[in-house]
This record gives C-alpha cells, sequence and structure tokens, in this order.
C-alpha cells in the first residue's frame, strides 16, 4: 500500500527540505521505491539537496499542464535507481497549481511508487494548500526554538483542521550540549507544549552543510549521526516504531568533568 | 575558583528554556484566541461582576490566564474572596 507523506514546518529553515531528501533516500535504501515531490514551486531547493539539478527538463508545473507525462518529468537519483525527484518550476509561483491539481497528480505518483514525500514551502498559504491536498499524514519539522515551535503549533492546528490524520514531529538542530546546561528545550519540554507523537531527533552537525555542498544527502554516508537519525525515522514511519533514539548526549559525567577542568576542547553535538 | 567548580558539577537547570516554555506557552494560547485585549478586558470586567454580587472580592489581586491543557485551553482565574456572607441580591 503506498502512502503520501507531507514534510512541513510553517517557519522557513528549519530544515524541511534536509529532511525530505533523507527521509527519500532513507526510505529507498530499505527498498522502497520513493519520489520525493517538491512543492516549493518559484523557489526550488530539492534538486540541489539531492544533487540533481543539472538533470531537469520538465518539472511539476508542466505536468500539471498537460507539457510533458508524469514519467518524463521523474528524475532518477545518481545513487539509488529506488529513489525519483519530481522538480518544482523555478520560473512560475504558488499559484500555478491548485490542490485539487496535486491531489491528482500524488494518486498518480502513489501508482508507480511505495512512497510519496512531499516537500511543503514555508508558509501556510497557496503553496502549503497544495501541499496538503495529496497528503495521507504529515511530518512536522522543529528546531528548539520558540519562533519554530510557534509556527509548528500553527501548522498542527492547520494540518488537523484538514482531516489529516496523527502528525508526527521531528527535532532538528538539537544541541545536547545546551540542552544539558539548560538553554535549549530537551524532548519532553517540546512534546509537552506541541502534543504530538515524536518520530525522531536529528542532531545539529556540521555534516548537514557539508551534504548540501555536495549534493549528497547525509542518508547515504553509513558513518553520518545524521544520517543514522533519519535512517531511524524512515524505519520508525515504516512501522517499526521502537526504535531507540541515537544518544544525543554530549559523552558523560567523566567528559563533561574533563572538559570542564580544560581536557578537552568540546564534545560531540 | 573551587566555588565555580563545584556550582557547575552540582549544576541546576536555569538556563534559559524555562523562560522559552513559559512564554510559548503563553503564546500558543494567545495565537489561537480570536479576542482582542479590549474584548479580553471587558469579559473580565464583567465576569467580576457577575461574581461580586453575591460575594465580595478584591479585584485589584484577582488574575485571569488562558493557558493550554491537555485537550485545549482553559481559562484560569484566581479570585480572592473577602466576604462570603451572601448579601441580599
Amino acid at each position: 500500500m503506498s502512502e503520501c507523506i507531507v514534510v512541513t514546518s510553517g517557519k522557513g529553515g528549519v530544515g524541511k527540505t534536509t529532511t525530505s531528501a533523507n527521509l527519500g533516500v532513507a526510505l529507498a535504501q530499505k527498498g522502497n521505491k520513493v519520489v520525493v515531490v517538491d512543492a516549493d514551486i518559484g523557489l526550488r531547493n530539492l534538486d540541489v539537496i539531492l544533487g540533481l539539478e543539472n538533470r531537469i527538463v520538465y518539472d511539476l508545473v508542466h505536468v500539471v499542464e498537460g507539457e510533458c507525462r508524469l514519467k518524463q518529468a521523474l528524475i532518477k537519483d545518481k545513487r539509488n535507481p529506488n529513489l525519483f525527484l519530481l522538480p518544482a518550476a523555478q520560473t512560475r509561483d504558488k499559484n500555478a497549481i491548485n490542490p485539487d491539481q496535486m491531489r491528482e497528480l500524488v494518486a498518480q505518483l502513489k501508482e508507480d511508487h511505495d512512497y510519496v514525500i512531499v516537500d511543503c514551502p514555508a508558509g501556510i498559504e497557496q503553496g502549503f494548500r497544495n501541499s496538503i491536498a495529496g497528503a495521507d499524514r504529515a511530518i512536522i519539522v522543529t528546531t528548539p526554538e520558540v519562533s519554530a515551535i510557534r509556527d509548528a503549533d500553527r501548522i498542527i492546528g492547520l494540518v488537523e483542521a484538514a482531516e489529516l490524520p496523527e502528525p508526527r514531529l521531528v527535532i532538528n538542530r538539537f544541541r545536547a550540549k545546551m540542552v544539558e546546561r539548560g538553554d535549549m528545550m530537551n524532548k519532553d519540554d517540546i512534546m509537552e507544549i506541541l502534543a504530538i507523537p515524536l518520530v525522531g531527533i536529528v542532531p545539529d552537525h556540521e555534516e548537514v552543510i557539508v551534504s548540501a555542498n555536495k549534493g549528497a544527502p547525509a542518508a547515504y554516508n553509513e558513518d553520518s549521526v545524521v544520517g543514522e537519525a533519519y535512517r531511524r525515522i524512515a524505519r520508525r514511519l515504516c512501522g517499526e516504531p521502537e526504535v531507540p533514539y541515537i544518544a544525543l548526549t554530549t559523552g558523560g559525567f567523566w567528559k563533561s568533568f574533563k572538559r570542564m577542568i580544560g581536557f578537552s576542547a568540546g564534545g560531540a553535538a | 575558583m573551587m566555588k565555580d567548580l563545584l556550582n557547575k558539577l552540582f549544576q541546576k537547570e536555569n538556563g534559559s528554556k524555562e523562560e522559552a516554555k513559559a512564554r510559548l506557552k503563553f503564546l500558543l494560547v494567545h495565537d489561537q484566541v480570536d479576542l482582542t485585549p479590549a474584548q479580553i478586558e471587558s469579559m473580565k470586567t464583567e465576569i467580576m461582576e457577575v461574581i461580586g454580587r453575591y460575594v465580595d472580592v478584591d479585584r485589584s489581586c484577582a488574575e485571569f490566564k488562558l493557558q493550554k491543557e491537555a485537550g485545549g485551553v482553559a481559562l484560569v482565574s484566581n479570585i480572592p474572596v473577602t466576604r462570603v456572607t451572601a448579601r441580599a441580591v
């Protein structure tokens, strides 16, 4: 049974596109046939995160307007033959398509793919309404900051009003060191406020920027802690809800003690 | 030096996150409420009037707060009663 998951957040810059790309990779690596759809018409970026920007010929708007067949617009990933990208148009805007057209497009994509991941644009306007139109469920991405959590709360309300069942939360840019000294909200603080089930925590790590530089999502890297976080989210989404969370501490008492008295320059993120 | 070290060792959670949480709890409710500050003020005045018909209350110390609870938003109020003897209405 195939499923469409929309990745949304309200606020921009919290990691929707990174999350969409990495979940696409992680789900494809588990043997699923996956298409990631860039719904950010006019400001596309999923193509660069996946390193596929040079291969775009047709885009989502071309498909909707009947200028090409759906298969012509799908770009096969360089590394995984199970993963496809449907890019957004760059020279149009969010009003180029409507929710009914999106619903129809997603229905078509679901015929040939196990997972359709829709990367939603920031905001609560037309782009958001288009993105949730064909979705079966939503993943809400937030960071442990007041502004991102506020916007996430608003988006959760809109997603629930649209009758999408059980939105799930991804906490991105988690910084263990700051949490340990009480300067960042932890998992329980955020869940207490947003009151939806958690599906993953992704540490704040330089790897994310290096991956974006290279156009190769961290989920491809077996040794990446960020990649591992996304691989575990993919497993939880595929019916393994009990997958444990990766250890998000700076290394316990002795490491903190040594750092405190100057033996080491700093811990992991 | 030693005192700093001990403070760090037995550090309590007193960082800025508590402030973030408290601000968010207030913010999220007020984001949902579609009332102007003037309307909220007049709601408070009217509630106090009704209660004041039955008991004496200290209006200056009365508190009204909208807050997020499990399952929705609650109007929580704390109104000090100065005299409980019923009056003729």
